[in-house]
């Protein structure tokens, strides 16, 4: 049916690579200074997400104070154009669009030490501005280096990738090509750990191969979660060279 | 704005210290799914499940309807689920956009809807014209914990209960046979996806889960209500009998260890088996119910086979 090969009998996907080869990720943090407390702009594969978190900060309204924890928010934005093409509606209400922002706050509640922050709130905002399969996990990835960015403490990284599995063969870190060509699973890993905060497997995986294909993502989120340290550690030399100066 | 039900310090002390000597409240052992009631109803395609104090009725009802452009050898299948506040306090009526609901009602959509369990080109009548618009309506009627494993119950059996109306094409004319004039025929059901759910619940303190090699958290099988409200994590698991994963859906709390949820897909897949026989049991029971009277109404003789 497809025109392209999805993984040749050489070993090489769509774009080239090979089976347990990450797409090239490039991440910055601090680039809205000025519009929030943390933000972070990622680039996972076409991937273009840019997150911005706001908080802790005092909630709008009284009915959202919680007195033992701070009150975490996920608002996704995935705008029109971030496709192929031009989408008619916002995608605001859609019941994918919910079931994300619940995913992320959940995941990121137990991974954020929210007790610290009593009486407040924090909203992040990710707008997705280009999309190209395995979203959820390049939105992981962003939100931590917002939240880092922003000050608030967490108890590790928290790096997201997704898996597929073509026939017998997991292959790491889906286009959107392949990711509408096969099954999918999508794998959040705590840190240097093989405890996952998040684990979403769409359409069918054979219950066997399931070790494998999860072995692979965890792999791939210790690698991602590698990436995120050096480029975080990198602008950390950078601001304490520009405060000694 | 409906409330959230509390659950006093006392008693949510309680539970979860009865958890970690693995006692729960009803009695059952952590990996112990409660007993389904599958109770098949009058009309084709009505069916109510029961577990512990949890209820879901599933009513599957068809019409004839146009497909959609892109896709016109194939027909139409929705899933609606209904919360209100008679399941509980903590649903709004008229509201479905609260999280929960939000999450169960994706849960069953992605379980049985997209892993192609039902066959939908089957329900083509004229390719690009004409074909049968599938329903499936959910209805909770009491919550008592595990609404997504009940209401995925309930549609598959109604899925495999439910006849649509026999029809005959010529040319363009489309003879839809009334149920009382001619056999109605069954839906083409391709496998019977299960639901499973899990809950985490973390004895030690949150630095202990992150950073420890301890793994000591505490896993439960088919939560009640109240261990529902006190959970720190959840784990959805749809397989069926063929060993596949439809769907795993893990959306964030308690992290876990990789090996210990795959040990949970395995721990589920003895609980799909045994499911997917009692809702096939059911079936046939209700089929030769219904066909008691067959052999002294047919006109076919006896043959030597």
């Amino acid at each position: 049916m497809s025109r392209f090969e999805i993984y040749s009998p050489e070993g090489l996907r769509v774009d080239g690579r090979r089976w347990n080869e990450l797409r090239s990720f490039n991440c910055s943090i601090n680039t809205h200074p000025n519009a929030a407390d943390g933000s972070s702009y990622l680039e996972q594969g076409n991937n273009k997400i840019i997150t911005l978190v706001t908080g802790p900060q005092e909630p709008a309204s009284r009915s959202q104070v919680n007195t033992k924890q701070a009150s975490l928010s996920v608002t996704i934005n995935l705008t029109k154009f971030a496709k192929m093409e031009r989408s008619k509606s916002s995608h605001k209400n859609e019941r994918r669009t919910l079931e994300w922002q619940t995913s992320l706050v959940r995941t990121f509640e137990k991974n954020l030490m929210l007790h610290l922050y009593p009486r407040t709130s924090i909203d992040v905002q990710v707008h997705v501005l280009q999309l190209d399969g395995g979203i959820l996990g390049a939105m992981l990835n962003g939100i931590t280096l917002a939240l880092i960015d922003a000050g608030i403490a967490m108890y590790d990284f928290v790096s997201g990738v997704s898996v597929g599995l073509y026939d017998t063969t997991p292959l790491l870190d889906l286009n959107s090509l392949e990711e509408n060509a096969m099954s999918s699973v999508t794998i959040g890993t705590v840190g240097k750990s093989e405890k996952l905060s998040l684990l979403l497997v769409e359409d069918k995986v054979p219950l066997d191969r399931l070790e494998s294909v999860m072995a692979i993502g965890i792999a791939g989120t210790h690698r991602i979660r590698d990436l995120m340290d050096k480029e975080l550690r990198k602008h950390g030399k950078t601001r304490v060279e520009n405060l000694t100066n | 704005m409906a409330k959230d039900i509390e659950i006093s310090n006392s008693e949510s002390k309680f539970i979860l210290e009865a958890l970690k000597l693995k006692q729960r409240l009803d009695g059952r052992a952590c990996d112990q799914f409660r007993d389904v009631e599958i109770e098949l109803g009058e009309a084709y395609g009505d069916v109510t499940v029961t577990m512990g104090k949890t209820k879901v009725q599933c009513r599957i009802s068809c019409e004839v309807a146009q497909p959609y452009e892109d896709r016109p050898f194939e027909g139409l299948f929705h899933i609606t689920t209904e919360t209100t506040p008679m399941a509980g306090a903590q649903f709004e009526n008229g509201n479905n956009t609260g999280e929960e609901e939000v999450l169960i009602s994706r849960m069953i959509e992605k379980a049985v809807r997209r892993s192609g369990a039902l066959d939908v080109e089957g329900l083509c009548i004229i390719a690009g014209s004409k074909c049968w618009s599938l329903r499936a309506d959910v209805h909770f009627l009491d919550c008592d914990g595990g609404l997504i494993d009940a209401s995925c119950i309930a549609v598959m059996t109604a899925l495999l209960h439910f006849k649509k109306p026999d029809v005959t094409v010529l040319g363009e004319k489309v003879t839809v046979h009334p149920v009382d004039e001619r056999e109605p025929v069954s839906l083409g059901v391709l496998h019977v996806p299960v639901c499973v759910t899990f809950s985490f619940f973390n004895p030690d303190d949150t630095e202990e889960n992150i950073k420890g090699e301890h793994n000591g958290e505490i896993s439960i099988i088919d939560a009640s209500l109240k261990e529902e409200l006190l959970r720190d994590g959840v784990l959805t698991v749809t397989l069926n009998k063929n060993r596949e994963v439809v769907q795993v859906s893990k959306a964030g709390g308690l992290p876990m260890d990789a090996l210990s949820l795959i040990d949970c897909c395995h721990k589920a897949y003895g609980i799909v088996e045994k499911i997917t026989d009692q809702i096939q049991r059911a079936i046939k029971q209700d089929s030769i119910a219904r066909n008691q009277y067959a052999h002294i109404l047919s006109s076919e003789n006896a043959r030597e086979s």
